[in-house]
């Protein structure tokens, strides 16, 4: 009796996996711990194929540990009693199918992702770099190209960690880094890419909505990692404009005192 | 409980506070589980002694106590910082600064200097952090005082807001990062306590060097009356701190030239005999003039690691057996003060002008700062004495000018040079 306690025990111990890794995720979204607001244009494709992946994993997911739990509790051997297990040679027909559906799953997936890659890391918007983001530790520097539109010349604007972008725009980053690896995250605009040093490697995707976000390293990069936090400004194009003004003139202050708006 | 399980402690601590329910569970069972092995009460943390200056001055056992002792009344502890009124320090600021990372009763975060600082900067701002050894340059030692980047006279202190800036924007080719997002408040109380340590840094120097000065009717202790530690020891240096808030340097308006011809001449002065910059800039301005000096700070280790490896050659034939064994004594203490409280000294370069990075800020006024005053603590030189206003802003036109130097050799295309070698 004892030991069909432990075997029914057991069988619940591996039925809680599922039934709690459902859970989690049903509960996730209500209490804050979901995908952060999308305010970027190519989101809903990441975030449907998230979703879509999701649900296909998922579905495996339940039906294995289901099939795990069935198993454990069914082949109890204190519920059997004396019956001997049947020994086979395995099931060719059933190894094949086990083999092509998740292939064939695979497959789909390398191939229904691919459009979504392709605009992310591949169409790149044939223009000039918005501004040029050089990773360091454990710091964000930016360059801003100035009104001549080309970074390297005397009116470059450089700042560090507060990344300002017009909204509604294609903005084309050129990622740097000065050291080691990082990797430039604005989770809110669904933009990862490795700063890779001796690489520029270009970025680009567009904002749909003002605000302030979070520019974050995702790439453990050294002891000071978890504090490599910037700030991305998404603005209107005259906010943007008039922004850049400012902190161009900020940086070409030749007296200690701000100077005064010729309005 | 060593540094190690202490850190793992404290970041459990703080992880704890931001997570959900569920998670926090388990972080709780492991935390539970590490307690038990040796995770517990956060041991005090203490300044340490300038060991160097200690053996220096040859301070006996007691006099290094006597020092620990004036100290402690003065400014306090790491967790508990005391300020006198002569400092003109601000205690609410330090307290917000000071102290290890926790949050107070409001949700207040606490601790900021060790969060963010110490690290590199060391509890006691020495510059010898965990991590300070493989940074180049090291992070900067308050204790001497000496400060690089500021609006003010070479030998003057910076003011609040010259620190304020540097945290700000950080220095851009070295490690220190910017510390703008964490808001004015927060870069306010760490300025302070920068303040604090390096007042308490200065304070430690000139009473070790103050047994020097004593009369034999002082028996080698230091009068402990609040007159004399007040106003021959706090009050120089706090001081000095307050001056330099008006003491910022006047800036002429730049003088109405062509920029052309204002770079033109900048460049004349930069290879002139007058501002002489390419001594240690170098004729190609990347900073290769010269490469075997040291700054202020590594020359104090340099000059007395010298000194004692030459007393390690020395002849002992003509001493006693007391003065040997007295010797004997001082060599391996000072042998130890140099390995364990000093970093290894390394030379220091001058700036390499083609990179369009500058450590002390790339406004025009900032350059201006940096030649007229020149850098306090670094071998570059005050320009004042030298050079008229006019010639300085033409150097500063020019030096700005060199990361995009015209070279007509390369065509219309690429009219810049040296520019994108970060
Ligand atoms: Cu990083």
């Amino acid at each position: 009796m004892r030991n069909r306690l432990a075997g029914l025990f057991w069988s619940l111990v591996f039925l809680a996996v599922p039934v709690l890794g459902v859970a989690v995720f049903a509960v996730a979204p209500s209490i804050d711990v979901w995908l952060p607001k999308d305010v970027s244009a190519h989101g809903k494709d990441i975030d449907s194929l998230f979703y879509f992946i999701l649900a296909l994993t998922g579905i495996v997911f339940i039906a294995t540990e289901m099939l795990l739990f069935w198993f454990v509790w069914k082949y109890d051997e204190a519920a059997r009693g004396d019956q001997k297990a049947t020994y086979i040679q395995g099931s060719h027909t059933l190894e094949v199918i086990w083999t092509i559906i998740p292939a064939v799953l695979l497959l789909f997936l390398a191939i229904y992702q691919m459009n979504a890659w392709a605009d992310m890391k591949m169409r790149r918007p044939v223009m000039k770099p918005t501004v040029e983001v050089v990773a360091r530790q454990f710091e964000w520097r930016l360059r801003y190209p100035g009104p001549d539109g080309d970074l390297g010349t005397p009116d470059d604007l450089f700042l560090v960690n507060d990344l300002h972008v017009p909204v509604d725009e294609d903005i084309l980053v050129q990622l740097k880094s000065m050291d080691v690896l990082h990797s430039f995250f604005l989770p809110n605009l669904r933009v990862k890419q490795d700063a890779v040093p001796g690489m520029k490697i270009p970025v680009w995707f567009k904002a749909s909505e003002v605000g302030q976000y979070d520019l974050v390293c995702a790439e453990l990069c050294g002891w000071g990692h978890y504090k490599m936090k910037g700030r991305i400004t998404i603005e209107s194009r005259e906010d943007f404009d008039a922004w850049l003004e400012a902190k161009y003139r900020e940086q070409e202050a030749t007296q200690a005192e701000p100077l005064q708006e010729d309005l | 409980m060593n540094r190690h399980s202490f850190f793992v402690c404290e970041s459990l601590q703080r992880v704890m506070q931001n997570a959900s329910p569920a998670l926090a569970c388990t972080l709780l069972l492991c935390g539970l589980l590490m307690s038990a092995t040796g995770c517990g009460k956060t041991p005090a943390a203490s300044f340490r002694p300038n060991m160097v200056e200690a053996a220096k001055q040859r301070l006996t056992p007691d006099q290094e106590a006597q020092v620990a002792t004036i100290l402690e009344a003065m400014f306090g502890t790491p967790d508990d910082p005391v300020a006198l009124p002569e400092t003109g320090l601000d205690v609410s600021k330090l307290r917000l600064a000071a102290g290890p990372v926790h949050s107070d009763i409001v949700g207040r975060k606490n601790g900021l200097f060790r969060e963010h600082c110490s690290h590199c900067h060391g509890v006691t701002g020495d510059g010898m952090g965990p991590t300070a050894a493989f940074l180049n340059p090291y992070p900067r030692d308050y204790r001497p005082g000496w400060f690089k980047f500021k609006s003010t006279e070479r030998a003057d202190k910076p003011t609040h807001a010259d620190l304020v800036t540097i945290l700000n924007n950080g220095i851009n080719g070295t490690s220190m990062p910017s510390f703008a997002l964490l808001g004015e408040a927060k870069v306010d109380a760490l300025v302070e306590y920068v303040k604090y340590l390096s007042m308490r840094g200065e304070a430690e120097l000139s009473l070790m060097r103050y047994y020097f000065e004593l009369d034999d009717e002082d028996e080698g202790k230091l009068p402990e009356t609040r007159e004399f530690l007040v106003e021959e020891i706090l009050l120089p240096v706090a001081e000095r701190w307050q001056e330099a808030e008006d003491a910022i340097i006047d800036v002429p308006e730049m003088p109405e030239v062509d920029l052309q011809e204002s770079i033109a001449l900048g460049k004349e002065l930069f290879y002139g005999n007058k501002a002489n910059c390419v001594k240690c800039h170098g004729v190609t301005g990347l900073g290769d003039g010269q490469a075997n000096d040291y700054d202020d700070w590594n020359k104090v280790v340099k000059q007395w690691s010298d000194e004692v490896l030459s007393a390690h050659d020395a002849s002992t034939s003509e001493m006693s057996r007391e003065e040997k064994a007295e010797h004997r004594a001082w060599l391996a203490r000072s042998d130890k003060a140099l390995a364990g409280d000093a970093l290894d000294p390394r030379t220091i370069q001058p700036r390499n002008l083609r990179q369009a990075i500058y450590r002390g800020g790339r406004r025009p006024l900032d350059l201006y700062y940096r030649i007229h005053a020149g850098i306090n603590g670094a071998p570059m030189p005050a320009a004042a004495g030298t050079l008229t206003p006019d010639e300085i802003w033409h150097i500063v036109n020019y030096v700005r000018s060199l990361p995009y130097e015209y070279d007509g050799e390369l065509g219309a295309d690429r009219s810049m040079v040296a520019r994108d070698r970060l």
